[in-house]
């Protein structure tokens, strides 16, 4: 900024432009990217002793190496497996649904179906999940009913599998993959629909060069919104993982609570950001490269009339 | 019928003598099917919450067994200190939480929206990093930190249960606020403050009477979410806790590993009402000012 000219009046104290901003630029800074910061730090250390958590003397990567030990890098890959596996059955669930709520539903009812799916988006994440523990277990009714119906010939066997993990996450991240959909295919319209229509386009080539081209960044939103939580998901493999259905999300929090070894605990953590930051990256440049013939095909060029 | 009138285009004229179709345009198939799949998912998201509230009135031992109706196990809300006090430290957190993240994210909001500069990239991006990091990220790096900062620096502030927890709910809902703040500021037109400069409001004069009052549906609907957040959030509160202000997701965490009983679900019956509750109002608050279900869908999908 140029100084105020000489000849102006010594006025009020000028803030700068950010300044209202700045309380909570510092909050976010001192409770946020400082502890990030100390445990990226952290993770270059080692835990010194039998009752030390951590030390920072000796910088090395060997917490590094030790993360992606064959133990620990089971766990990861099993994570990334839940996460690619979730958000694409979250995708493959909750795009009908959404487009059924914003497209074919009644508009009144509207407010109403968006208010039912964020019911549950706003119960209690440990609550939903241990109500899945209840209908998922051995002696539960649901094993019962099935058992009675002859559909399963024991009790069901669900229950601390990897399946429950997958179910548990689908259904508690389901929310934040309708609602950026509903927006998406809500924002489409339905005057362009009737013109494609207008135009001789059937249902299905409507719905796939109009409705969903259109609703890509919901589409995008929505895998993103659902992918990084489900990632770091701590509740859900707790509640119905057990052993056989471990998650990255329990083992830095056992590094932390029970092994108190906060070096290797942060390298997992780093890690586990590097992870989802890197699978993001991966599968944004698929879509690009598979999306590319597809929009080479349908480029609309226009060419002026001489 | 005949193959020539099934090929009758929508909407045609149908023959006088035929009986009056009830739906001129029937509907496909393909939207029977999508209609089908949709309440199905509602009945899926559901599912759990309904197993949830009718075993809360099981009379039984243990929370997976069913035993006999009955609605014993609400009256541990009275009688089991632990679960008492649990409640009560999430009702305290919540409220003081939320208040933090009110004040801090509606400031920040409203600079966003109405002085934005070079600087709103770099408070975005910061803003976005909060909402992406994982949780259990958040969570373990901020345990060493409270420790630090209680032991080491001789803040004993931060020793506190209370304090602990307030600042580990503040983070996520302070950038809530603020994209729900800047989000309804950004799409009103900033003439009103502008005429209240022109008409010699001084500035602070200005912000109280004119943008204060323009955000309100948004701080008040920030406000409520950041509540409901405090309410559920379980992760970082199991690290940060201080034994002794234990609040209730962490409570009901402990007892899953001790054998779940009656009373949890009969006590998260009770607190789905009270979250059911502040979310009516931040849909009725919302609603009042004219926002439409998109728009709320979009607010309460946290921007």
């Amino acid at each position: 900024m140029p100084e105020a000219a000489p000849a102006a009046p010594p006025s009020r104290l000028r803030l700068p432009r950010f300044a209202l901003a700045l309380p909570a630029g510092l909050w976010l800074v001192v409770f946020f990217v400082v502890p990030i910061a100390t445990i990226v730090w952290f993770s270059f250390g080692y835990k010194p002793g039998l009752f030390g958590t951590h030390a920072n003397d000796v910088l090395s990567l060997e917490r590094y190496r030790e993360t992606f030990s064959s133990t620990f890098f089971a766990t990861f890959r099993n994570t990334l497996w839940v996460g690619v596996a979730g958000t694409a059955l979250c995708l493959l669930v909750g795009m009908p649904a959404a487009y059924w709520m914003a497209v074919k539903a009644p508009a009144r009812r509207r407010g109403l179906l968006i208010a039912l799916v964020m019911v549950p988006y706003w119960t209690n994440f440990l609550v939903r999940t241990i109500g899945w523990q209840v209908i998922l277990a051995p002696q539960g009714w649901l094993s019962g009913l099935l058992q009675s119906l002859h559909l399963t010939s024991g009790p069901l066997d669900i229950l601390y599998t990897r399946t429950a993990v997958l179910i548990g996450v689908v259904y508690n991240y389901l929310p934040l993959m309708i609602l950026p959909l509903f927006v998406a295919f809500d924002r489409v319209g339905e005057p362009l629909r009737e013109a494609s229509k207008d135009l001789g386009a059937t249902r299905w080539r409507t719905f796939t060069r109009v409705t969903l081209p259109l609703a890509r960044p919901g589409i995008v939103a929505g895998t993103v919104l659902v992918f990084i939580p489900l990632m770091g998901d701590y509740v859900t493999a707790t509640v119905l993982g057990g052993a056989r259905g471990n998650m990255v999300g329990q083992l830095v929090a056992s590094q932390f609570q029970t092994a108190q070894n906060w070096a290797l605990g942060s390298a997992m953590a780093v890690v586990l950001i590097l992870v989802i930051a890197v699978t993001v990256g991966v599968f944004a440049a698929l879509a690009w490269l598979v999306g590319r013939p597809l929009r080479a095909r349908h480029r609309l060029v226009l060419e002026e009339v001489p | 019928m005949s193959t020539v009138d099934e090929r009758r285009p929508a909407g045609a004229p149908v023959r006088a003598d035929g009986p009056p179709p009830r739906n001129r345009v029937p509907r496909p198939w393909t939207d029977r099917l999508l209609t089908v799949v949709g309440v199905l998912v509602l009945a899926f998201l559901f599912a759990p919450i309904v197993v949830v509230i009718v075993y809360s009135f099981n009379e039984g031992r243990l929370l997976i067994a069913w035993d006999h109706f009955g609605f014993g196990s609400f009256r541990a809300l009275t009688e089991r200190p632990a679960i008492r006090s649990a409640v009560v430290v999430s009702l305290q957190v919540a409220v003081l939480s939320s208040l933090v993240a009110t004040l801090l994210g509606t400031m920040a909001g409203v600079a966003l929206a109405r002085r934005p500069g070079r600087w709103t990239w770099w408070f975005i991006g910061l803003l976005l990093l909060v909402s992406v990091t994982p949780e259990i990220v958040d969570a373990v790096s901020l345990l060493p930190w409270l420790v630090y900062l209680g032991n080491d620096a001789g803040l004993s502030v931060f020793n506190g249960g209370i304090v602990r927890l307030v600042v580990g709910h503040s983070l996520f809902s302070t950038a809530v606020v603020s994209y729900i703040v800047r989000a309804r500021l950004v799409g009103l037109d900033e003439s009103l403050e502008e005429a209240s400069g022109d008409l010699y409001a001084p500035p602070g004069r200005t912000f109280r009477r004119i943008t204060v009052p323009l955000a309100m549906p948004a701080v008040l609907a920030g406000f409520l979410l950041s509540f409901t957040l405090s309410l559920d959030n379980t992760i970082v509160s199991a690290f940060v806790q201080v034994s002794g202000t234990t609040p209730w997701p962490v409570y009901v965490l402990s007892a899953l590993r001790s054998g779940l009983r009656p009373e949890i679900a009969a006590v998260s019956t009770v607190m789905l009402v009270l979250t059911l509750l502040a979310l009516g109002l931040v849909a009725w608050v919302l609603r009042r000012s004219g926002d439409s279900a998109t728009d709320i869908a979009r607010t309460m999908g946290g921007g």
